[in-house]
């Protein structure tokens, strides 16, 4: 039917279309299957794997902001072993690419989680989340430093095969140079943004709403912000992006892949919107085929023209 | 799939100062759904509120195809739902969660907690009357919330109910736990308890479903809560609502209230972390 070649590559990463889901708001993939057909989306990515099982934090862990979400979900996740153990066989039954989030708190960590996954293990990318925390240097979010991000993602390079998605903080002052280090250390993607920090406080107890006070805020409110980021990241490297952060609707999709983005991933949206992502997808394939574009890679940057 | 259910009844019950509304919704939902389980409800086409609004089945008719739910309005959502009119279509995820175990025989004690009542409802309408004795112990604020509820004469409807409100203008003044004490220290029960026949299915504010479910299992008598947190896919994607549980060797885990509850078995759950 479609004129519109929705093919997307992420350097070596190839895709059926553009569209991801996020990590950490897709569950494990099967979760929304029964909503929106996995085998219809470019990708998935998985939520964020520590070396360890861990129990997150305390409930609450949600508050709504308007047109935002904070979460304080703490990572909560089964550890690497039961994960490749009990959802990781399951999911190439999906018939999408998978995107395996990994999250460390020391480099071991990532070098332990790198070389556990590699090109013969049934998925396509690994997703290197580097806003946790550096427990061995004051807690500071490793994605904070422009130092620790690069060794963080120079390690991921030297004990894994797999194509590095090298996913950004936005709780910095300079998003650029964040870009740069990663690319420096062996990226061969950036995506962006995770959650930016936050707070939120009940003024009837008086006290945060968070049981762990502070979380991360997503949704529409976070989206001019996000924008801002992957067009400045663009001018800074050569690597491709995926753009993420308060899509919920097709015309957001547009200005990301404007902005720089190559591919756009759906988080929040989808708690709305279980079919956002395909929504999206159809309606960014009818923008390209109004505006006679052959393929959806022609509207990629476009912004930096003007 | 995400339902397009139609509005068939959406209005305020009795007193203004409860804020209590009905609503009924005609759709795919009630071919489903069993007692216990959820629907998550998008209240308006905008980004505040952001996210959808999860509510308790609290009555299924398949012939009719039709579910009821009841809702208290306390913000911005609740309210937004209110403006629905009839005839109006909705977008709602569901049935989700899980559901109460409906036994087959002895006798089935439902204890709720103000507006807890009426997920217990759906519980009351598919019980075989010939099999399974139905007991409702019952507490809240007051007398008014009843008379708005429409519950005031349910012992009409044949439902064996005892009361308690913390003003004492229905039923017993104090809490519905004291009631609960009561009854199970009554010989009347003991041989049901004894044979295990007696099963206890509660709903209502957290602290009430604590209290209840420590009475209950120092009676040896097996209790099903259900929970709630907040939500925000309500389909276990984004592990955001979750409660704390032992395993049978101790172990500390989570479960998705969304998904592996919201009715949980009380034994399991662990209350203050
Ligand atoms: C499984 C489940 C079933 C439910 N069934 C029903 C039902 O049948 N009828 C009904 O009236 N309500 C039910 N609720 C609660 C209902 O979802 C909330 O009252 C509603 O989401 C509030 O939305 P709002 O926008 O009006 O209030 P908000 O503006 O979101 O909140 C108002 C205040 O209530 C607090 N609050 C909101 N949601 C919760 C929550 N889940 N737990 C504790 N505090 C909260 C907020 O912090 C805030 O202070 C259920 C909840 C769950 C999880
Ligand atoms: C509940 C929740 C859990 C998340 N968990 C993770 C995670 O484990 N790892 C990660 O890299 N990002 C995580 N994120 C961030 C998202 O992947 C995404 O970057 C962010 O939410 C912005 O996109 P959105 O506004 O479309 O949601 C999480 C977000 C949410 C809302
Ligand atoms: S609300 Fe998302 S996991 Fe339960």
């Amino acid at each position: 039917m479609s004129k519109v070649n929705l093919k997307t590559e992420l350097a070596v990463l190839k895709l059926r279309n553009p569209i991801i889901t996020s990590s950490g708001t897709y569950g494990f993939g099967e979760e929304y299957a029964p909503y929106c057909p996995p085998s219809l989306l470019g990708a998935i990515t998985v939520k964020g794997i520590t070396p360890l099982p861990r129990l997150g934090n305390p409930v609450p862990r949600l508050a709504e902001t308007p047109a935002g979400l904070l979460n304080s979900v703490g990572l909560e996740n089964p550890g690497l072993e039961e994960f490749k153990k009990s959802y990781l066989p399951k999911l190439p039954g999906l018939d999408t690419e998978v995107i395996v989030n990994i999250s460390g708190f020391s480099i071991e960590d990532y070098t332990f989680l790198a070389s556990a996954f590699q090109s013969d293990s049934g998925i396509a990318a690994l997703e290197v989340n580097i806003s946790c925390p550096n427990i061995k240097h004051g807690g500071m979010a490793f994605g904070t430093h422009p130092e620790s991000a690069q060794e963080v993602i120079a390690t991921v390079r030297k004990n894994t095969d797999l194509p590095i998605i090298a996913k950004l903080s936005p709780n910095v002052t300079d998003i650029a140079e964040m870009a740069k280090a990663v690319e420096r250390g062996g990226a061969d993607i950036i995506s962006l943004i995770n959650t930016l920090l936050g707070m939120s406080i009940d003024i009837r107890s008086q006290k945060p709403v968070l049981a762990n006070k502070m979380g991360g805020l997503s949704g529409p409110a976070v989206r001019p912000i996000a924008v801002r980021m992957v067009y400045q990241v663009y001018e800074a490297v050569d690597i491709p992006i995926i753009g993420m952060g308060g899509i919920s609707t097709w015309q957001d999709a547009v200005e990301f892949m404007l902005a720089g983005a190559s591919a756009v991933s759906i988080g929040t949206a989808n708690f709305v919107n279980p079919m956002a992502p395909i929504d999206i997808l159809t309606g960014l394939e009818e923008y390209c085929q109004q505006r006679g574009y052959g393929s959806v890679r022609e509207i990629v940057g476009l912004a930096h023209q003007r | 799939m995400i339902l397009k259910e139609r509005v068939v009844e959406n209005r305020i019950m009795g007193h203004p100062a409860q804020g209590l509304y009905k609503m009924v919704l005609s759709g795919q939902i009630a071919q489903t759904a069993i007692p216990g389980q959820f629907i998550h409800l998008q209240v308006a086409d905008s980004n505040d509120p952001l996210l959808r609004r999860p509510l308790s089945i609290a009555g299924i008719d398949k012939v009719k195809e039709e579910v009821t739910i009841y809702y208290k309005v306390i913000g911005k959502g609740t309210e937004l739902l209110t403006r629905i009119r009839e005839n109006e279509h909705v977008s709602v995820l569901g049935p989700l969660g899980t559901g109460f175990t409906i036994p087959e025989q002895g006798e089935l004690l439902l204890v709720a907690g103000g507006i807890g009542v009426f997920p217990l409802l759906s519980l009351i309408q598919v019980i075989d009357n010939e099999k399974v004795r139905v007991k409702l112990l019952w507490g809240g604020e007051n007398k008014q919330f009843m008379e708005s509820a429409g519950l005031i004469d349910i012992e009409k409807m044949g439902v064996d109910m005892e009361m308690s409100t913390l003003d004492g203008s229905l039923g017993t003044q104090g809490l519905v736990t004291a009631l609960l004490e009561s009854y199970l220290d009554g010989g009347r029960i003991t041989e049901l308890k004894d044979k295990g026949n007696l099963k206890v299915a509660t709903c209502g504010p957290k602290g009430m479903l604590k209290a209840v479910t420590n009475i209950c299992l120092s009676h040896k008598v097996p209790v099903e809560v259900s929970l709630e947190e907040r939500m925000a896919c309500g389909v276990g994607a984004c592990l955001g609502c979750v409660c704390s549980v032992k395993d049978s060797e101790g172990n500390l885990k989570r479960k998705r209230v969304c998904k592996e509850g919201p009715v949980l078995d009380g034994k399991e759950v662990v209350w203050d972390e």
